[in-house]
């Protein structure tokens, strides 16, 4: 049967992805961030100092044009605006990541550094307000057509970023509807990043559902004028490029902690083994040029990690499977980010 | 025209702006609503649970403006809301 796939093979704007928090306002039970960095242990906050001179040293070594912030909930970090305002100052563009729920607070913060803010990405689970509290708590629906509405009337672009959780797959093209209606400029799905064997049966889907989704996805995006992609744990066995950024080395994490690593996906996964494999330099104390150099060494490293594994698959004239045949869940699994997959195949 | 029992519905979604313009969203068409300085003035009122006549006297304290022209803007607006089922009767 001849398919579409919906594989994003635009990289994006060479960037630094930086958690301002590791703290959160909202207790989403998919959430792939350890809960010990979310809920348990003390706020930290990215210090200012330490962004204004990666970022420096990123736009000499690296070249990025772009900082794209999350965190945790980055709009807890207490000096948001200066944040903002740091990234502009060196003359790049910033965007983040967020649940809208402070959104009304930082507004002027966004408002007084428009100039470098090339959009903001809302987190959205469901097109309704009992669909979307279900998973964010009562009022997260309502603050966050508020924080579109804020977007639309100021023409600030906007992303919706959603999970596709089991529960939501019948509904994708609803979810398209209403990021159109919404006045999004762009509609990005992800794929759950399974945090234990609960979430990867209760939500996660399997991967001939994964390929329906992708399909569906594909289409869509034929359809609407608004640009549809899916960013997170597609299916891509094409082998003629990276399937991603991070292993393209055009975007590098760096965590809350000021540690420069390979993706924000695999950073501070929950349930993970303790060793960071992932985790290049602690940029507190190194250069980011040093530190880049061996970042560019771990994504090639991981890219010929996945090469072996696919040409093991190909040798025996078989598919690759999900955890092989997804960039996301295999550099999770190959990076000791999900133990409990391990164990259990 | 002075009495009133509409009421906000809870299905739109209102965002205050600086200066006294609004926004609302109908969550059930999801359609934006653009509002001036004066229909937010009435969907303020509304959510109060003011009458049309109590917000129109709001409009001449605040505003240089008759009450009879005050009346007229606030039942055309509130006509406006009723034709897009923005409100709803208590």
């Amino acid at each position: 049967m001849q398919t579409e796939n919906s594989i994003n093979d635009d990289y994006g704007p060479r960037r630094l992805t930086v958690e301002l928090a590791n703290i959160c306002n909202l207790h989403c039970s998919y959430c792939f961030r350890a809960e010990d960095n979310l809920y348990s242990s003390h706020a930290e906050f990215f210090p200012l100092e330490l962004l204004r001179r990666v970022v420096n040293e990123a736009q000499t070594t690296a070249n990025i044009t772009m900082v794209g912030f999350t965190g945790g909930e980055p709009t807890l970090h207490p000096f948001f605006a200066e944040t903002l305002q740091a990234i502009g100052d060196a003359g790049l563009k910033v965007s983040f990541v967020t649940n809208g729920w402070h959104f009304d607070r930082v507004w002027p913060a966004i408002q007084a550094n428009r100039a470098s803010v090339s959009h903001v990405a809302f987190s959205l689970d469901g097109v309704t307000r009992e669909t979307h509290d279900r998973w964010r708590g009562k009022g997260s629906f309502d603050r966050l057509v508020r924080a579109f509405s804020r977007c639309y009337m100021s023409k600030l672009p906007f992303t919706i970023k959603i999970v596709i959780r089991r529960d939501l797959v019948d509904q994708l093209e609803q979810v398209a509807i209403f990021a159109a209606r919404m006045g999004a400029a762009s509609l990005h799905f992800g794929h759950v990043m399974p945090t234990s064997n609960g979430v990867a049966d209760d939500s996660a889907l399997s991967l001939d559902e994964q390929r329906v989704a992708e399909e569906e996805i594909a289409i869509l995006a034929r359809i609407f004028k608004m640009k549809i992609g899916i960013d997170v744990g597609y299916y891509n066995i094409d082998e003629r490029r990276p399937p991603c950024a991070p292993l393209a080395a055009t975007n590098m994490n760096i965590d809350f902690r000021g540690r420069l690593s390979l993706c924000c996906n695999l950073s501070g996964f929950r349930g993970s083994a303790a060793d960071e494999l992932d985790v290049v330099a602690d940029l507190n104390v190194e250069s980011f040029a040093s530190a880049y150099a061996r970042f560019m060494e771990v994504a090639a490293a991981q890219l010929e990690n996945r090469k072996t594994a696919l040409a093991a698959f190909r040798s025996q004239a078989t598919t690759p499977d999900l955890y092989t045949g997804s960039p996301c869940l295999f550099c999770l699994q190959s990076f000791g980010k999900i133990p409990w997959h391990s164990k259990s195949i | 025209m002075s009495s009133s029992n509409l009421t906000p519905g809870k299905h739109v979604v209102v965002t205050d702006f600086d200066g006294g313009e609004g926004i609302l969203v109908d969550l059930n068409t999801k359609r934006y609503y653009q509002l001036n300085e004066t229909a937010m003035a009435v969907w303020k009122g509304l959510a109060q649970g003011k009458t049309t006549g109590e917000i129109a006297a709001d409009l001449t304290s605040n505003y240089e403006v008759a009450l009879d022209k005050a009346s007229l803007s606030v039942q055309r607006i509130v006509d406006n809301f009723q034709t897009y089922k923005l409100v709803s009767a208590e």
